[in-house]
Formats: C-alpha cells, structure tokens, sequence
C-alpha cells in the first residue's frame, strides 16, 4: 500500500501468521509468474540492443525530465526546446557570445519601418527531401499565431500582419506596426521552420510523433522516460555534427543524474546545483559549463492583496532580502544580484545602476509605515523548478520573519502552480523564472508586466505602460534605451515584481567535449560549436 | 475470505529461536525500551534538550560537519549543519516530535477505523461482511502512494491530511486481524451459550471478543507504527510530507538526499535514529506477540 | 471439487467487483484533483480558447455524464485518449507493463537467489559473525526507506566500486541495482523467515533420523526447507507484488526506469486522468489475475481448500 507495500509492516512473521489465520488470502505464484515474463522481456531487450550495437560516436545528454513533445510550436519547455532546436532550424540563431547570427536566412534586412525582407539559404532541405522553401516559413509563422490553431507560442510573432513570398528563396514580412525585435523574434521558439506539405499530409498529432525538420538531427527513435534517440543530419547545410548521434535522456533523481556523468554514460548533463559544482570539477574526467541566465529569478507579487497591496510593504519585502547572502552562500559565488529588471547581457542593460539593496532598518521602518498587522505572507511553490527553490523560499520567508513579516512557505504541486498562475490565485507571492526572450527588456520586463502578462496582477501603471508600449513600436534606440531606463525606475518603485538573483546555469561536461551553452537555455548543437575528443 | 489453516504455515511464525519459552525479558527488549524512552523523552522536552532552534538558519554556518569542539570563535554543532546551517541535532530532536506525532496518531486511526469496521464484518456476517471485505480488497489491489497523492492534490499538504493518509493507509491490516479473531472466537462455546442464555450481541462483543483480540492487536500496532514512520519519509521524498521548515526525520533524510557524498551528516543522523527507531518498535512487536499469543510458542 | 470450482467463481466475482470500486475512486479522485485544461496551454491563452478544449475533452458536461462515458468505456478496455500524449491512454500504459514487470521479476529473483541461501547458511551458522551479519543487513533493509537504498547504491556499488551503471534501462547490469532496490524489504523478509524455518528444522526428530541414516546434512536441510518455508515465503512474495507500483515509484523515479509507476504519478501531476485511470486499471487487474491464479494453484497445491 505504500512505497515498497510493507503492508504489514516490519514483520514478516505477522504477515505469515495472518496467513494462517486467513487474514490474508493466498496470493504467491505470481512471482513466479512475473520472474518468468520479466525475464523475457529481460531477454527481449538483450537481443535488441546486441542486434543493433553499433560503433556509433553518440552524445548523451541527460535531463532533469523527459521531453513532452516534438511540435515546436506546442511547448515551451526547456527539456523540449533542447531537442527542437536541434530537429528544425530557425530563420536566425542567437549563438553562446548572445549575438544573432544568420541560418536558415543569409540575410535580412528594414525594407521600411514596418516591412522586413529575409533571403533564404538555397538548397536546404528537409528530413524527407523535400526543399525548404518560403511558404514553408509562412506556414510555420502563420501557424505560430493562428487562432483556432492549438499551439501555444501565438505571443511570439503576433506583431506579424502579413508574410508574402515573392519567390521561394525571399520572405518579405509586413508588421502591424514597426518592430525593432522582428529578426530577433525569428530565432525564438514558435520560429522553427516546420515542413508544410509533410505536416499536411499528416496531420499534428502524427506529426508530433514522428516530425520532421531541416536541422543537424533527424528523429529516430523514442521510448519514453528511457531515451530518445536522434541520428546526426549527414547532408545538414552546416556541416554534419561532430557525432553519429545525439540521445537525450531524462535523469530525474539528481544523485543520478550526477553519478551518469561522472561514471561517463552521459556526456552533458543539466541543472547542477552549485553545490555539486566542485564535485564535477574536480573529478578526472568532467567540467563544469557555467552561463549567466539570460534571465532572473524573481518573486511575482499577487499585488491587490493587502498587506501586498502596499507599496512600501513590498518595498520591505525586497530591502529585507540579502541577496549578496544568497548567492556568496547559497549559490557558492554561482549567481549575480540584479539591479533592475533589464538584465545584464540584454540590451540597454544600464551598469551604473547599484545592484538591489540589504536593508532589514528601512524595511522595518516601511512596515511600519505599511501599518502591517501581521497577516500570513505565502510563498506558494512547487519544490525543484528552479534550480535551489527550496532553499531559497525557506531562506526568504526566515529573513523575512527578521524585519517581522509573518511568512510562511507553502509547497504545491507544479500543476497546481500552473493552474494558479492562470486563475491569477496565488496568495502572496510565487517563484518564477522569466527568460528575456530577444535579448531585450521588450521581451522580458515588458512582455511579463504588459496588461494580461503571465504577472502583471493588478500592477497598472499609466506611463510605464505608455514607455513600454512606445517603445515596442520604435526603432530609435536612444528613444528605447531612455523608455527602459524610466520604466524600470517604475518597476523598482512598485514591484509587482521582485527580482532575486540572476543565476548561473551549471552544465556538467564531459571534458573530451567541447561546448558552450547559451543564455537563453536553447541547447543548439552544430558543427560550428560541438567537438567531441575521442574515438 | 478463504480461511483454513496451515499447519505449515503457523510453524514459521517466528524467526526467534523457541528459547522465548522462557519468562525473562531478553536484553534487546531491555535495551530497545531504554532507547524508545529516550527517544519519547527528547520529543517531550525537545525545548529544554535541543542546543539550538530547529529552524534557526545561519547560511554562513552551512553544511558544516560534525564537530566534538567548536572552530575558533564558531558555535558548535556536535552532529553538524544542513543545507540552510540549521543545527541537524536539534532538528533531530524536534523532528521525533512530528515523526512519532504522524506514527501514533496514524496507527491510531487505522486501528480504530481497522478494529470497529472489522468487529463489525466479523460479528455481524453476512451482507455487511460481504461489503466491507470488498473495500478491504479494493484497498488492497489499490496503488495507494497514488491515492494519497490525488488525496492530497484535492485536500493540500498539511499535518492533519498527512495523518489521514497515513492512518487511511493501515487499516485493512486491523479490520482483516479482528475480523479473523472474532470469526474463531464467535464459534467458541462460551460465546454461543452466553448467546443461548440471552446475553446481548454488545456484551459479547465488549466483555469477550475485544479482550481476546487486544494481544494480537497490539503487536499489529507495533509493527503498524514502524512502518508509518517510514511512510512519512516515503511521502516527504514525493514532496507530500511536512511542510518546511518543520523539520521531521523522513523529511531530513529526504533533504539530504542531494548531498550523500558530500554531507552525509544531513540524512545519516535522522536516517539512523528512524531506521532504530522502525527496528526496536518493530523487535519489540514481534516479541510482544511470541509473550502475549501462547499459539505461537508451541512451535 | 464442485465447491471449490464454486469458491473461485465468488472470489473472482468479487474482486471484480473491488476493481470497479477502485477504478471508480481513481474517477472521483482525479476529477477533484484539478483542471487538466490550464496545464494543456500557454498561461496567456483566452477563457475561450480554455472552453474550447474543455468542451472537446467533454469535461463542462455533469460528473454524472462523464461518470456514464467513462464506464462505457472501460467496459470495453478503453479509457480515452491520453490528454498529454494524444494517442490511446491504455496503449500509452501498456507499452510500459514490460519495463516494471523486468523490474519486478528481477527482483524477485533476487530476493530469492540471495535471501533464501543467506538466510540457510544462517541459520546453519547461528551465532557467528556471518549471521549478525547478515540478519543486521536484513533488518537495514526492513527498516530503510526505498529511497535512501537506491541512493546509496548508486553511489556506493555504481559510483564508489563502479560495479553497475548508474541508471537507465537496457543491458543486464542496468537492472541489478533497481532490483535490489525494489526487492531490498521482500529479500530481507525471505531471508529472515528462512533462517526460522532452517532453525526448526534443525531441532526436528527427521533431522537425527536423518543424520544417523547417514545422509548428508546440507541436502537433508535444503529440501526440508525448500518444502516447509514454500508456502509462507510466496505468501510474502505475493504480497509485495499486490504493492508493486507503489514501490516501482520512487524506484523507478531515482533509477530513472522506464516503468508504469513513474508513468501513472508523472500522470497525476499532468492531470491525465485517462492514463492514470488506465494504470491503477492495469496494476489493479493484474493484482486480480495473479491472485486468482494463486487462488486456483492453492487449491490445486493443498486439497483441504478443495474440500472447503
């Protein structure tokens, strides 16, 4: 009945002796039963794996969970995205250094304010033969925001009002209005370039199972929660990757996940919390990858609630974080203190801006001026989403308690997160982790506090909105750059958001490979990026 | 269900040797008491006994190892610092609170719910045994980590449903226990000419089958409370056991999990003292019941 | 015979019955549990489009309609379409049956090729240093919970000694530590209640008998054994299988095993409720069959259940 059925407990003479009473009702010639088909099946796999053994040069990478799905525009998912970067190409391509870089388009270029023209890469072509041609990026954007179609990336490029294609090789985008972000939009998710006549044929469901795209990897193979395995590209436009195959592994359990890279059965692994840092590093064969997270962990604020309805509680609320604490201890150095929300390596990052302050006095002054009464302050959160999640509630609500704010952390379930997040229920505040989508504060301070955004509660402010919306519609730079600055001095006033740290994503290495990983957490391997140094 | 007895089966009841024949309370008895007693002693007077507060973090005191005698300047923490820097002694200590909290009050439950529904099946026969036995079935055919975890998807992760749950998890074992005895009693002549001469079902029921059922029941009970407390720790590896910072055994080891080669203090300590604590409750079940049921010693 | 062949009717009868009632709780359970809808889409999709989807999965209709669909279908061996996986839900959990049954047989096997030897040559060798030994490790394994096990062996024999691979499914090696992992309470179970039975059989008259008739002890021993402990070792074994799922969770889980249990709780937490719906039917159905069978083999076995 529970983790190992001891049903009856430590004893198995009570069990025996219940037996005899006939408590218990005789059950027993399954084991024989299930050694018998174990063992087939035991004998099945065997044969399957000495059958296909091959020689192969593989990369193995392994996951904190198992891959949902393949159709690029129906998750969002790092552990998904880490394959479909692989399985399809985008229009351009945001490498490690976090500059754009031509790929699937050689060039492109402002036609006028709202009119953008990509040339295409000649002669690419897709898993199954088939060109990859103009209307195949028209569909896939058109798809991308099509409204009865169930994907669900349509906030990516809905700026989009009408793509022609004058012919096969040139792409001409026309926005609703002008959008400095257009290109950069292009190497997001909802960009991969998705076949169109194969997805027609058929269908999404058939093309999820088994789909097709122009990328360095074709798909082969999935048994689910064991591997999925995908077979190097040998005719890729970029050159055939460094290895035969790439497997993609979902390593729940962290021990594990660890111990498979040590032991060397997987030559990437992700999510390493600090603390597992210098176990990685100093073992013979293995490195830590470490990249600044071209993104934050911040504390979304359900903002109409008192006592969080009040401004200077919630600037309490961040003074009483020491977040120099959090990452020299915490994080063992592996994480930076943000100053704002625009992150650095974003930009219009503004480095003259002193990172969030420590001070537990004024916090308990504007408590005090808060006229806090004590009321229970929640941190609703599920456990193990973040990297240090845990540890960084318990540490939070404790320094929390110090300037004398009643916290206390609560665990959900990560659906019930979601749900939540939806229905906007959350009672105090919740852990989330936006990235900076194109590398600017459009897609990142902006696109989560925008009226409807995943937290803008009732957080409304009439000139942060003006700024922001003005500066999504601008391509003068020095127009943005001044817009972010206010807007950010407005979102530092209000916190409806509070940002904690800006983390390092720890990758663990095998040290005979060669790889860099990216900001924005798209796992893209290419020829250019990859090298593996053994036979 | 099925009832006939094995005579090869009542001579593997125990893996003692016969030698519990003899009156005198072993040693390990002895010495599995003394360490229940202190284990129940520091739940009691967990403020008094505990070095520092359970929930106390000092980030720059994390995990720091064991220590007999104090860095320079530093206070000392004689079973070392977790994760946050919290005192692992102390939350030991504090954590026998929750750990034999969840256990008593879980075996409680599935004894009474376990005890009731099974007099009841035992003595009343019939289409009421019919259908409690069913839902004994169904509960047994049932994977029940995942009912505990849709139980608590719908009720949310709190103290109470925690013991529910695990309360919930136990009782098939009592109800099929005292159904069994009461079964073999109910027939026993004493009861059927208390029953000729007019004596009431209750009577019956209170003055004859409930002491003949105590012995038996208790051992259940032991045995029950030990596999509870590892339970609790089961649920906290599933993220449904105590809430944070509440510290309870199966919780720690559970926290500390991540870090078994590199603090193995975080999880050995609450480790050891659960896996003694499962192990000396459930020794002394098993020689509870070679004392208490005269059957069993024949062998 | 005829009552016996009456008895088995009853018994399958009823647990038929009990499998309706526990698919009937997952149905209850999971309907309370939570709005699979939110999880399906991104968290700035409209009310409408929420609607939509719920309309398609026949979730807006009365719990008593759904209840009516739902049985309908599992009449007919078929619980839905799996909302995350969007194929069959039964076919989705059955592709995973194989995988726990390895796990399962495997560690069954185990249990009893190290338990039952253990727990004779204790008994043999009662008081040295081998039985504390092995009796401490066994009462360990009782008394630790399922995760520590497979942790430490990871690291211990798979990380330390680097006997076996670290997790995963496939060759042979893959499956040692999982097995030992899932079989670590049946085997400390089984090797206790062997040495018992060896005690006993020790003291017995037969044995001298046996002794004097000149035969060799080991032998005598063994099969005495083999024939006496049967019964209760496979009651104990029969028992754990009834709970394989629960223990294939968290075993599954840290080894990373492709099984039906990591299936049926990712499952819970996705809000699939056809897939979790089709493996507490499939685990619950097989804890049915198995008995059954075992019920049938008893009375084949042991014929005062016949006479019954």
């Amino acid at each position: 009945m529970s983790h190992r059925g001891e049903g009856d407990g430590m004893s198995v003479e009570s069990l025996v002796r219940q037996f005899r009473d006939g408590v218990i009702t005789r059950r027993g010639f399954l084991a024989g039963a299930a050694g018998v088909l174990g063992s087939l099946a035991a004998a099945e796999g065997l044969l399957a794996r000495v059958a296909g053994a091959q020689s192969k040069k593989t990369l193995t990478v392994g996951q904190s969970a198992d891959v949902s799905k393949l159709d690029p525009q129906m998750s969002t998912t790092v552990n998904d995205i880490a394959v479909t970067f692989n399985l399809f190409d985008n229009l351009t391509s945001r490498h490690a250094d976090g500059k754009l870089y031509p790929s699937l388009a050689t060039e492109w270029k402002l036609v006028n304010p709202t009119t953008w023209q990509f040339k295409l890469r000649p002669n690419v072509k897709f898993h199954n033969g088939d060109p990859l041609t103009s209307t195949d990026v028209k569909f896939t954007y058109e798809r991308s925001y099509d409204p009865n179609a169930k994907v669900i990336t349509k906030s990516v490029l809905n700026t989009i009002e009408r793509i022609e294609t004058p012919d096969p090789l040139t792409v001409v985008i026309v926005t609703k209005k002008p959008d400095p972000l257009l290109a950069a939009r292009t190497s997001y998710y909802a960009g991969q370039i998705m076949p169109k006549n194969y997805f027609q044929k058929v269908g999404e469901d058939e093309f999820n199972a088994k789909p097709i795209g122009s990328g360095p990897v074709k798909f082969t193979s999935w048994v689910k929660d064991d591997r999925m395995i995908l077979d190097a590209n040998r005719d890729y436009w970029g050159g055939k990757i460094a290895v035969d195959q790439i497997v993609f592994r979902p390593l729940p359990e962290l021990a594990a996940r660890i111990g498979a890279l040590l032991k060397g059965e997987a030559d990437i692994v992700t999510k390493v919390p600090p603390d597992q840092m210098e176990r990685v590093s100093k073992a013979a064969n293995t490195k830590i990858e470490g990249v600044l997270y071209g993104g934050l962990y911040c504390l979304s604020v359900a903002t109409q609630k008192p006592p969080l309805d009040s401004k200077p509680f919630r600037q309490a609320m961040s003074l009483a974080i020491d977040r120099e604490l959090i990452v020299k201890e915490l994080w063992r150095g592996q994480a930076a203190v943000p100053n704002s929300m625009v992150i650095k390596g974003d930009a219009h990052y503004d480095p003259t801006l002193p990172p969030l302050k420590y001070d537990p006095a004024r916090a308990k002054e504007l408590i005090k001026e808060a006229n806090y009464k004590g009321d229970e302050l929640l941190i609703e959160t599920p456990i193990g989403f973040m990297v240090m999640d845990k540890e960084m509630s318990e540490v939070i609500v404790s320094m929390w308690k110090d300037v004398g704010i009643n916290a206390r952390l609560e665990q959900i379930e990560y659906s019930v997160y979601q749900q939540k997040i939806r229905e906007k229920s959350f009672k105090g505040v919740r852990w989330t982790d936006p990235t900076s989508a194109y590398n600017d504060p459009d897609g990142m301070m902006w696109r989560h506090l925008a009226e409807g955004g995943p937290n803008a509660y009732w957080f409304r402010n009439a000139r942060f909105d003006e700024l922001g919306t003005a500066a999504r519609f601008s391509v003068d730079e020095k127009f943005r750059e001044q817009a972010y600055k206010e807007m950010a001095r407005i979102e530092l006033d209000f916190l409806p958001l509070i940002p904690v740290i800006q983390p390092m994503e720890l990758y663990g290495l095998q040290k005979a490979v060669e790889w860099k990983p990216y900001a924005n957490q798209m796992m893209e391997f290419r020829r250019f990026n990859l090298k593996v140094n053994r036979a | 269900m099925a009832s006939s007895t094995h005579a090869s089966v009542e001579n593997r009841l125990t893996d003692e040797e016969p030698i519990v024949r003899r009156r005198t309370v072993p040693l390990f008895v002895w010495a599995s008491a003394a360490f229940l007693l202190v284990v129940v002693l520091a739940a009691a007077a967990a403020p008094l006994v505990s070095p520092f507060d359970p929930i106390r973090q000092s980030l720059r005191e994390r995990l720091k190892a064991p220590a007999l005698f104090a860095e320079e300047g530093r206070q000392r923490h004689l079973l070392g610092t977790d994760q946050l820097g919290r005192d692992i002694l102390s939350r030991v200590i504090y954590g026998s609170r929750v750990s034999l909290a969840v256990g008593f009050a879980a075996v409680i439950i599935g004894g009474a719910i376990g005890g009731i529904l099974g007099l009841i099946s035992g003595y009343a026969g019939g289409v009421v045994d019919e259908i409690i036995m069913l839902v004994v079935d169904a509960q047994l055919a049932f994977p029940f980590i995942l009912l505990a975890i849709g139980i608590i998807a719908v009720l949310g992760p709190s103290f109470g449903n925690l013991i529910i749950i695990v309360g919930l998890s136990g009782w098939v074992t009592y109800a099929r226990l005292v159904r069994a005895q009461v079964l073999t009693i109910k027939e026993r002549e004493f009861v059927i000419a208390i029953r000729g001469l007019g004596g009431s079902t209750w009577r019956i029921l209170v003055s004859h089958i409930v002491p003949n059922t105590l012995a038996p029941f208790l051992v259940v009970t032991t045995l029950e409370l030990a596999r509870t407390i590892l339970l609790e720790s089961t649920l906290s590896f599933l993220g449904l056991g105590i809430q944070p910072p509440t510290p309870s055994w199966g919780g720690m080891l559970n926290e500390g999990r991540g870090y078994l080669d590199s603090a193995w203090w975080i999880s050995a300590f609450p480790g050891l003292v659960l896996m003694l604590t499962a192990l000396v409750v459930s020794r002394v079940g098993d020689w509870l019941r070679d004392v208490l049921d005269p059957t069993l010693r024949g062998a | 015979m005829q009552g016996f062949g009456r008895f088995l009717a009853y018994r399958l009868g009823r647990m038929l019955v009990a499998l309706w009632a526990v698919v009937t709780v997952v149905f209850v359970v999971m309907r309370l549990s939570g709005d699979p809808v939110p999880l399906l889409l991104p968290p700035d999709a409209p009310i409408a489009e929420m609607e939509r989807l719920r309309h398609e999965m026949g979730l807006d209709r009365p719990i008593f309609v759904q209840y009516g669909v739902f049985v309908n279908q599992a009449l007919r061996g078929d619980f839905g379409r799996s909302i995350h996986f969007r194929t069959s839900a039964m076919q989705v959990a059955w592709e995973r049956v194989p995988a726990t049954l390895e796990l399962a047989g495997a560690s069954f096997l185990c249990a009893i090729i190290i338990a039952i030897p253990a727990g004779v040559i204790s008994a043999i060798k009662r008081g040295t240093a081998y039985d504390s030994i092995v009796m401490g490790v066994a009462l360990i394994g009782q008394a630790a919970p399922t995760f520590y096990i497979g942790i430490m062996l990871i690291l211990t024999c798979s990380l330390w000694l680097g006997l076996f691979p670290t997790s995963g499914r496939g060759e042979w090696r893959q499956l040692v530590l999982p097995a030992i992992t899932l079989g670590a309470f049946a085997m400390a179970s089984i090797a206790r209640i062997t040495r018992s039975a060896v005690l006993e059989i020790l003291r017995a008259d037969f044995i001298r008998t046996a002794r004097a008739k000149g035969l060799p002890e080991f032998y005598t021993i063994a099969k005495h054994t083999m024939r006496n402990a049967a019964i209760p070792i496979i009651t104990i074994v029969g028992l754990q299988l009834g709970n394989l799922l629960g223990g294939a969770v968290v075993t599954e889980t840290i080894f990373s095993w492709p099984g039906i249990g990591r299936l049926a709780i990712q499952s819970i937490y996705n809000r699939d409720y056809p897939i979790v719906q089709s493996c507490v039917f499939m685990t619950a159905g097989m804890f049915v069959v198995l008995n059954f069978m075992v019920d049938v083999a008893y009375g084949i076995l042991d014929p005062r259940i016949r006479r019954k």
